[in-house]
Formats: structure tokens, sequence, C-alpha cells
């Protein structure tokens, strides 16, 4: 594999690395429950005037390219839960 | 799995901790950001004491490092703020002091870190591939380049560009007052640190100085904003292309779906090819060396069932068949 020297892992680097992951599981866990629970409510309504700004100051298509979305092309939330961290 | 979604972290709210891999001098401490959970390959926020002193050597992974204060003495000139080095996989580096300490930014790409003290290149460390540049005084800012691209006001400056993959490491900034109303995603993973200042995103509200994500591909993010404007550091695994769109509650299998679709909309005879084929792993006559590793060994590589035994024409690298004549 380019970038990699092939060689043995060392008994520490394991036990390093085996702590690393489980503190790293830890720290995913409290994040996703951040942002896909506790900061939902809040998101939905940056959600609604982001929706709102695109239909009066337009949509970034390209750079500086914007387009103003007719209401008809506006998605509708649908009923299953937002997820933003997977 | 290889890396989780990590966003947004912010390495702020965590102490540093002492690095007590076998190799590292004391002196040293990190705050993980984000770690690739089977190869231990990783991002890290790092700090070397006042008067660490690292001696000659090399890693067995491909790193990369970036200066965010203090300076390093090494071949006897001052690396200051914005030095950036990648150093291949074993190729080795001079001895480095750091009078006053460093804060710092370190990424592992294949691997788990690792230092051997050495005064000479491995067998296999390709000297060529190695980048030393300082990314404030020696670079301009340019706008993106890509299209479609991303609203005026965010400049970026290439640090590193993998022709094969496309990946790039990028420092980024964002101008005061920067706003684009749009969702993104990519079909490469994409990570960044904040060196400085604030922005916010709809999905995760404000990344602070600091702040950091590790994001694996499809992920909606965007739209976005910066008050005062940020100075930060990106990097991805392959191309990064927009799919802007405006659907704020799309999932990642749908933004998947919609990237695959889009492909068969802009390349149908590739697509077309790739997909009923009767060989479906297409390859690269530039990089022919990608079905091999460094010793001429087959690797594996992406076909129905897992199949290394097949043709491709070209049997080996012309590298691997120079070292095979030898012996």
């Amino acid at each position: 594999m380019p970038g990699l020297i092939k060689h043995q892992r060392s008994r520490e680097a394991e036990s390093w690395l085996k702590k690393e992951i489980a503190e790293q599981r830890t720290r995913y866990r409290k994040i996703e429950h951040e942002m896909n629970v506790v900061i939902a409510p809040k998101r939905d309504r940056w959600f609604a005037e982001f929706l709102e700004n695109i239909q009066t100051r337009g949509y970034h298509v390209h750079f500086n390219m914007m387009r103003k979305i007719d209401p008809e092309e506006i998605p509708k939330k649908p009923k299953r839960k937002t997820r933003v961290v997977y | 799995m290889a890396r989780p979604h990590i966003e947004p972290f912010v390495d702020r709210e965590v102490p540093f901790k002492k690095m007590t891999l076998p190799g590292f001098p004391k002196g040293m401490h990190y705050k993980m950001l984000s770690l690739d959970t089977d190869t231990g390959a990783c991002s890290m926020t790092v700090m070397f004491e006042p008067g660490y002193e690292l001696p000659p050597g090399m890693s067995y992974s491909e790193m990369e490092l970036f200066v965010m204060t203090g300076s390093i003495e090494m071949d006897g000139k001052q690396h200051g703020p914005g030095t950036y080095v990648c150093l291949p996989a074993g190729v080795h580096l001079p001895a480095m002091k750091m009078p006053r300490g460093i804060t710092g930014l370190l990424f592992y790409n294949y691997g788990e870190p690792s230092f051997v003290e050495s005064d000479a290149d491995h067998p296999h460390g390709e000297r060529e591939k190695l980048i030393k540049v300082n990314a404030y005084d020696d670079m301009q800012w340019t706008s993106t380049n890509f299209f479609p691209a991303t609203a005026p006001g965010c400049l970026v400056k290439i640090l590193k560009f993998d022709e094969r993959t496309q990946a790039f490491t990028f420092v980024y900034c964002m101008t005061p007052n920067f706003w684009q109303d749009n969702i993104s995603y990519h079909d490469c993973a994409e990570e960044a640190y904040h060196i400085w200042g604030t922005s916010w995103m709809m999905q995760f509200g404000d990344l602070p100085t600091g702040g950091y994500f590790y994001r694996p591909p499809y992920i909606n993010h965007g739209a976005f904003r910066s008050k005062l404007g940020i100075l930060a550091i990106g990097r991805t695994d392959s191309q990064l292309y927009n799919h802007f769109h405006f659907n704020p509650w799309s999932t990642l299998e749908e933004n998947r779906e919609r990237a695959g679709a889009r492909l068969l909309a802009w390349k149908p005879d590739l697509y077309k090819w790739i997909a009923t084929g009767e060989h479906n792993h297409p390859t690269d006559f530039e990089f022919p060396h990608a079905h091999y590793n460094e010793k001429g060994e087959r690797i594996y590589h992406h076909h129905e069932g897992g199949d290394l035994d097949h043709n491709h024409g070209q049997r080996r690298p012309p590298a691997a068949k120079k070292r095979a004549r030898r012996k």
C-alpha cells in the first residue's frame, strides 16, 4: 500500500489503539446524541429559515449564481426523525 | 468501520494527553481528533514542550504536520507558524528542535503513529513525494476552482494533491460575513480543523476555534455562515465534488443514490461500461501498480467475490520487474 511501510505493530501500540478506540466510541455517542437529539428543535428553526431564504434571496447554484426557489419546489418534512450524524 | 462521523468536536474542551507510544521522546502531548479503528491512522492536535528535541527519524506511515504556533529548528532554519510538511512513509527527516515548543496538527494517514530513529531513508521510502512549504508566507489565496464552486469569499491554498485519487490537503479561509445558502455533500470523506474563527453550519451549529470534524461521504452540511471569518485546514481522501441541493431532510442513502444517478447522467457511456461490462474493474494505465504492493506482490482490490486471480495485461509494474531481474 502506498503511504505505509510494512511493519510489526508493537504490543504497546496495540494497547494504545484499543484505549483510543474505546475513548472515540464514547466521544461519538456523546456527539451523536447532542446533534441528533438535543439540538433538533433548534435545527428545525434553522431549516425553516433556510427554506424561507432560498425563496426570497435565492439558492447558491454555483459561486455567485443564485436562483430563487419556487414554493412548489420546497421539500416537505418527512415523518421520520431527522438524522445529521451517522 | 474506518473512522466514525465526528462532528462537531472542539479540542479546547479536552486536556492534552502524554504520548506514550514507543519511539517518541518524552515531552509530546496530543488530543485525538479522529482515529481509523482498523488501521490506526489518525488526526491529532499536538503540543511539544519547550526544549523538545527529536532525533533524525522516519515514520512507517505517511505523516502530515502543520505548525500552528511556535517554530521548529531543522536544517539550520526556523520553520514557524504555517509550516506544512508531508513526510512519505519511510522518508527520514533530520533532527528537530523546538526551543519554545510548538502546537500543531499531526495526521498519520495509513497506519498508527510511529517514530523510528534513522539517519537514512527506508528502501521503500519515496523521497520525491516529500513536501515542505510555509502555507502562510510562501503561498497565496486562490478561489476554489471547483465546479460548482463554493460562494465568493471561500479561498484556498492547496498544500498536497494526490494525482491518482485527487485527495488533497488545503488551508482555507472564509472572509468576514461569508454566507452560502445551499446544502452540500461529497463522494469523499472530509475533515477540517479551525485554526482560528467560528463558522456555522445548519446541521451542526457553531464550530469555533479548535473546532474539528471528520465527515464520511454523502452527509449533508450547510447552509454556511461566518460573521468574522475563519482560517482552517482541511483534507479529503479522494476527489471533492460539491453535490449541492436544498432538501435538508435527505438521508445519506438518498444522497448516495442521487450521486449514482448523477454519474449516469453525466458519464452515461462510462457508467454503462462499468455497470454492465464483462469486466467490472477498470484499471488505470498510468497507475498499473495499484494492483501491487511495493514488493510487486498482488494485493486485494475490488472484484466481485474478491478474485485476485486475473490478468490485466501488464502483470507487474515496471519497478517491480526491475527489482525481480536484479534478484
